[in-house]
């Protein structure tokens, strides 16, 4: 920092960052992390160093993203002392909450679809942010999220006929 | 998101916001690390977009006063219509012998030439004309006439012609012109030629004259 103003104008910056702590935080949770607190202390350090990236007009999707990379961290380290199993993907969310049917329903997705419908319907982000959080643009983002609700649709209502049980993805690939 | 099943997975959100660990604590702890050095150079870089901004006025001053510099080089050159404005211009400080007229300047409205050079016609012609006026106030015995003539072209040769300077280029302009009307004479010896002329005119012998008068009068000189 060349001077006081600056570093102060810096802090400023970042406590409007910091802000979304709860939100990081919570995020790390709904994707079943072991240390959703420090996930989420360790998200707003990196938004410290890498301040400049932070977009300073709405910098939660890119905390997310952070998050998101942090949680692919964990489950890598998780795998490498657990039993071997499928490759570490997008963290699969904490799940032993929800009613069963919505749990196997979701299960049953991709990663990738669940991450689209998860950053919508529950860290509550406009389809252009989730895009960004994805890296994707958001025509390719909507386009994601349409399949993924009419996949998710499709696989309750496949939930309410016993007889075709959908194949469980118990890892969340 | 209205679609029933979203709604459904909306509600089903497990965890609300909030964390456990003392925020402010966590928020000075995190201070206390080396911020984004990049963010330092985000004031160089404004700075540094205000000087090319500036180099760029400048630039752009520089390149607007050049060019208007560049139009001052040819500010020299005129069309047709100038030279004309400038030979009907010079008429009214210039003479004309009695019964002799101005005769009518053919210059192209498309062609170009320097400044100066309609003046410098006007006292061609006039020099022409006065010249011719002598040689018939000569043959006509008018002493009078052949004074005045003498005297006319003797104020043109003092006042309204002048020697380029040794060197100087074929379209060197007499500095007076855009005020007086003035004719260049080379300096190739036409100018002592002329003198030579009225000289000899004045003593008794007006051959050369004469013969001025053939090749460069009127043409009922010729």
């Amino acid at each position: 920092m060349t001077s006081d103003i600056e570093r102060r104008s810096a802090e400023e910056r970042f406590r409007d960052v910091f802000g979304h702590l709860g939100a990081v935080t919570a995020y790390a949770r709904r994707r079943g992390s072991r240390d959703a607190d420090g996930i989420a202390a360790e998200a707003m350090s990196i938004a410290w160093r890498r301040l400049a990236d932070v977009p300073s007009d709405d910098p939660l999707p890119w905390l997310y993203a952070t998050a998101r990379n942090l949680l692919l961290a964990e489950r890598r380290a998780s795998s490498r002392t657990a039993p071997a199993s499928s490759e570490p993907s997008i963290p699969a969310p904490e799940l032993h909450e929800l009613d069963p049917e919505l749990d196997r329903a979701l299960r049953s997705l991709s990663a990738a679809d669940r991450e689209a419908l998860l950053l919508v319907a529950w860290e509550d982000l406009a389809p252009t942010q989730a895009a960004r959080a994805l890296g994707l643009s958001p025509t390719a983002f909507r386009v994601r999220l349409l399949r993924a609700r009419r996949r998710l649709r499709a696989a309750l209502e496949q939930e309410r006929q016993p007889a075709q049980l959908v194949q469980i993805d118990v890892e969340g690939t | 998101m209205t679609d029933h099943t979203l709604n459904r997975l909306r509600g089903a959100n497990p965890f609300r916001e909030g964390t456990a660990v003392d925020a402010e604590a966590l928020f000075d702890r995190i201070l206390l690390g080396a911020p984004d050095r990049r963010l330092d150079r985000a004031p160089r870089r404004r700075r540094r977009r205000m000087l090319l901004v500036a180099i760029a006025i400048v630039v752009c001053g520089l390149l607007a006063s050049g060019a208007y510099g560049v139009s001052g080089l040819f500010d020299h050159i005129i069309h047709g219509p100038t030279v004309k404005a400038e030979y009907v211009a010079a008429q009214k400080q210039l003479t004309m012998p009695p019964g002799y007229e101005w005769p009518p300047l053919n210059w192209p409205a498309n062609s170009v030439t320097s400044r100066g050079a309609g003046g410098a016609f006007a006292v061609s012609n006039d020099q022409d004309d006065w010249e011719c006026y002598w040689v018939d106030a000569i043959h006509s015995g008018d002493i009078a006439a052949q004074r005045r003539a003498h005297a006319a072209l003797d104020d043109l040769m003092a006042n309204h012609i002048v020697i380029a300077p040794a060197g100087s280029p074929e379209d060197w302009t007499p500095p007076q012109s855009s005020r007086t009307p003035t004719l260049a004479f080379a300096d190739d010896g036409g100018y002592q030629y002329k003198q030579r002329m009225y000289a000899e005119a004045a003593a008794g012998k007006p051959q050369l004259l004469e013969q001025s008068c053939r090749a460069n009068g009127p043409a009922s000189h010729g």
